[in-house]
């Protein structure tokens, strides 16, 4: 009777618990990307009169498409965009797996107080963090050397905007890896130590491979970051004339939509923007996959 | 089992429940803060709600609802200035939530015309052309309909520091060629001094001096557009500064950021070309200089020459999401041409007026604070706007225009390159924009 009674609820109670996430789901992410592919291939037609006395919207095919892949200034915001996440993303990876492996060292002392140390950038809203890093590097403002170094020049600008996305992120991955670190059975560890092995030898060759994992995952979250820089250039515009509207692709898609009144361009730059972004997961998140299990193989 | 179970539900119902209420919650709350004009209940007391980003408005406002007891007017800070509040207007248009009444500048009035943002006022307002000049009404009249009140003028003026011009034994240039000898006298007294910048960031100063040069963007005639955004005028002037940007005498840096305020506050920048509504945002921009800059006449191309455009100036409209246009527009005439309103607009906001029985008004004999040193203000202002040019007409996208101007023209800048490249691509995304929305252009 138990067993029976038992399957007779479990079919339906996960259901249940899961609807109200499904419903938010398919209401704040799958409605409004359905309608912005609508709105994607549609256009404003003006009609009458000087100032368009009668504006409809008209069905424009795939010509929002064809404008925004013949623009050069989409692909040039593509490349920005990459390059500030191939400066970005490996520092990244690489500060958090050294602060996470120097925390979780044996001699390791004010643990606490670094991990909080590390962890409050993140919890600096990003526009702040933007605009505090915009006083750092201006001329008039700059108490680390922007009178000498020119951190708005047309190449420092990557590592300028970079410089201030990583500073965000670099506390939330240590915390993530130090926790992957705290996670792993310390008897392998304890056994290398009593085999004479050195704690830089066991934190790269013990430690590190067991957190291959969480270390593709912050990857791929890294990643797919990367794809919506937004926050830092915007924030970022006012201050120098080398960041135009359009840097990022997410600029171009904002300033489509909001500054030049053309919804439906914006539409057609978002929902490219976001097949861009769904395939760089699917991709990314096989290759971690494929990496996971060849390490535990 | 049964029993957890039970307890299970009963606090997942509970989570559900309090999510409900906080949505609706959020939701309530968001749409009241939007037009409240729906709310005249049986005491027939009309309210309506204003957006306005000038400092000293509440004084003005709630002078008029001392007043206008059935007429209760809400001012409404809005949260971005200038084409954040536009585009704001424009997609709240959709959804009908918009104020009664905004702000809108000259230069983005047929945009918001063309997005049906607001409406014709001919049927509530009395004839216009006696208290404003044609110059004005041009603003805001369009193929037989008016769609605002036309507040202020603001000709473009030439700010300097009286200190350092004094030091260098020089007076204020009245011509464009002397502006560039006084640029580079300066830079060469003393290398951190410039005379001005070069803004990338303010579309609508670069096209005051091409009005000034005899530009016409855009002009209409009938039904079709031609637009000319890099004819002859416009290149003299973006050739003129390509000289001074080169030649390292003017600052290439963007305004209103906090190194350009910064450079203004210290001394760095000795002299702004600005417009008539400076010394209302002078004491955010550099207070520590109050009462330290002088105003002159904008220089000139030929000597003698009184012409000179404008930078902002705005008129106040009635919009489509109104319920009450009538009591709208009664406000929006009270405050825009009435002398009661004007003089409150005179002395809070350092409005100089459009209308032109308020050009004497006894206000104007004190300065704006900000002027404390130039007693003769607004007398000069009132000299200045007998020689205003404006284009013939903006364009019915001008935000994307102002938009690529500033991409091109940082580029520009950050690159190095030929400003007249950059006019041509303002040009042609102008042009291409128009052609894609259905106008008829020419061209």
């Amino acid at each position: 009777m138990a067993v029976a009674g038992r399957r007779k609820h479990s079919s339906k109670l996960p259901v249940l618990f899961v609807a109200p996430a499904l419903l938010l789901l398919a209401l704040f992410t799958f409605a409004p990307a359905i309608y912005a592919f609508y709105l994607s291939l549609m256009k404003s037609h003006v009609s009458g009169g000087l100032l368009g006395t009668s504006t409809e919207q008209v069905f424009a095919g795939a010509s929002n498409y064809a404008n925004t892949f013949s623009d050069p200034q989409f692909w040039s915001s593509l490349e920005r965009m990459l390059l500030v996440a191939v400066i970005g993303i490996p520092v990244t990876v690489f500060l958090a797996t050294l602060f996470a492996l120097c925390l979780d060292a044996n001699g390791a002392r004010l643990t606490t107080v670094s991990r909080l140390a590390l962890f409050l950038p993140y919890a600096v809203p990003g526009v702040i963090a933007s605009l505090l890093w915009g006083f750092l590097y201006l001329p008039a403002t700059s108490p680390i050397g922007g009178g000498v170094i020119d951190y708005f020049g047309n190449r420092t600008i990557f590592f300028t905007v970079a410089n201030v996305a990583v500073w965000g992120v670099i506390g939330f991955n240590t915390v993530v890896l130090y926790t992957a670190l705290r996670a792993l059975p310390p008897d392998i560890c304890r056994a290398a130590e009593v085999d004479g092995a050195s704690e830089l030898q066991i934190a790269l060759r013990i430690k590190l491979p067991q957190i291959a994992p969480a270390i593709s995952m912050i990857s791929l979250f890294s990643l797919i970051n990367a794809l919506q820089l937004f926050n830092e250039p915007t924030a970022l515009k006012p201050l120098t004339n080398a960041i135009t509207s359009t840097w990022v692709p997410l600029m171009r898609v904002y300033s489509d939509s909001f500054v030049n009144n053309d919804i439906y361009g914006g539409a057609a730059s978002a929902f490219t923007l976001l097949v861009m972004t769904v395939a760089v997961t699917v991709a990314g998140g096989a290759a971690a996959t494929r990496l996971t299990r060849r390490q535990s193989s | 089992m049964r029993s957890s179970l039970a307890r299970h539900g009963t606090v997942a119902a509970g989570i559900l429940a309090a999510a409900t209420v906080a949505l609706a919650g959020c939701s309530s709350s968001s749409s009241s803060s939007g037009a409240s004009s729906s709310s005249a209940g049986s005491n027939q007391v009309v309210h309506l709600t204003i957006t306005d980003w000038d400092n000293g408005m509440p004084a003005v406002v709630s002078a008029w609802n001392k007043s206008h007891p059935d007429i209760q007017v809400q001012l409404i800070k809005p949260t971005g200035t200038g084409y954040t509040l536009y585009n704001k207007l424009i997609t709240d248009n959709r959804a009908g939530t918009n104020p009664d009444i905004s702000e809108i500048e000259y230069q983005a009035l047929p945009e918001m015309i063309a997005n049906k943002v607001v409406i014709p006022l001919n049927q509530y307002l009395p004839s216009l052309s006696s208290t404003y000049p044609q110059a004005a009404l041009d603003l805001v009249q369009f193929q037989g309909s008016t769609y605002g009140v036309p507040q202020n003028i603001c000709p473009m003026v030439f700010f300097y520091r009286t200190d350092v011009f004094k030091k260098l034994g020089l007076q204020p240039p009245t011509t464009w060629a002397q502006y560039a000898s006084d640029a580079a006298k300066i830079h060469k007294a003393n290398p951190k001094e410039y005379l001005g910048n070069f803004d990338a960031a303010d579309p609508e100063w670069f096209a005051g001096l091409a009005q000034q040069a005899g530009a016409n963007w855009w002009t209409a005639s009938g039904n079709t557009w031609t637009v000319a955004i890099n004819d002859a005028a416009t290149q003299k002037v973006a050739n003129y500064w390509q000289g001074l940007v080169n030649g390292g005498v003017i600052s290439p840096e963007p305004s209103w950021s906090t190194q350009w305020m910064t450079d203004m506050n210290k001394g760095n920048l000795v002299g702004w070309i600005s417009a008539q509504w400076a010394p209302n945002q002078f004491p955010t921009i550099a207070p520590s200089t109050s009462g330290q800059w002088t105003a002159a006449a904008l220089p000139a191309w030929t000597a003698g020459d009184k012409t000179v455009g404008t930078w902002g100036g705005e008129a106040e409209v009635v919009t489509t999401s109104s319920k009450h246009p009538k009591q709208a527009a009664e406000f929006v005439q009270w405050m825009n041409s009435s002398q009661q309103g004007l003089n409150l607009l005179i002395k809070n906001v350092d409005v100089f007026p459009a209308a032109t029985f308020a050009q004497s008004s006894p206000e104007l004999q004190t300065p704006p604070p900000f002027m404390s040193g130039q007693a003769g203000y607004n007398s000069l202002m009132a000299s200045i706007a007998t020689g205003v040019r404006n284009f013939q007409i903006w364009g019915p996208d001008a935000s994307v225009t102002f938009s690529s101007y500033s991409d091109a023209f940082a580029s520009a800048l950050q690159n190095h390159s030929s400003f007249l490249g950059a006019l041509s691509t303002v040009q042609s995304t102008t042009l291409n924009d128009m052609k894609h929305a259905g106008f008829q252009v020419t061209g």
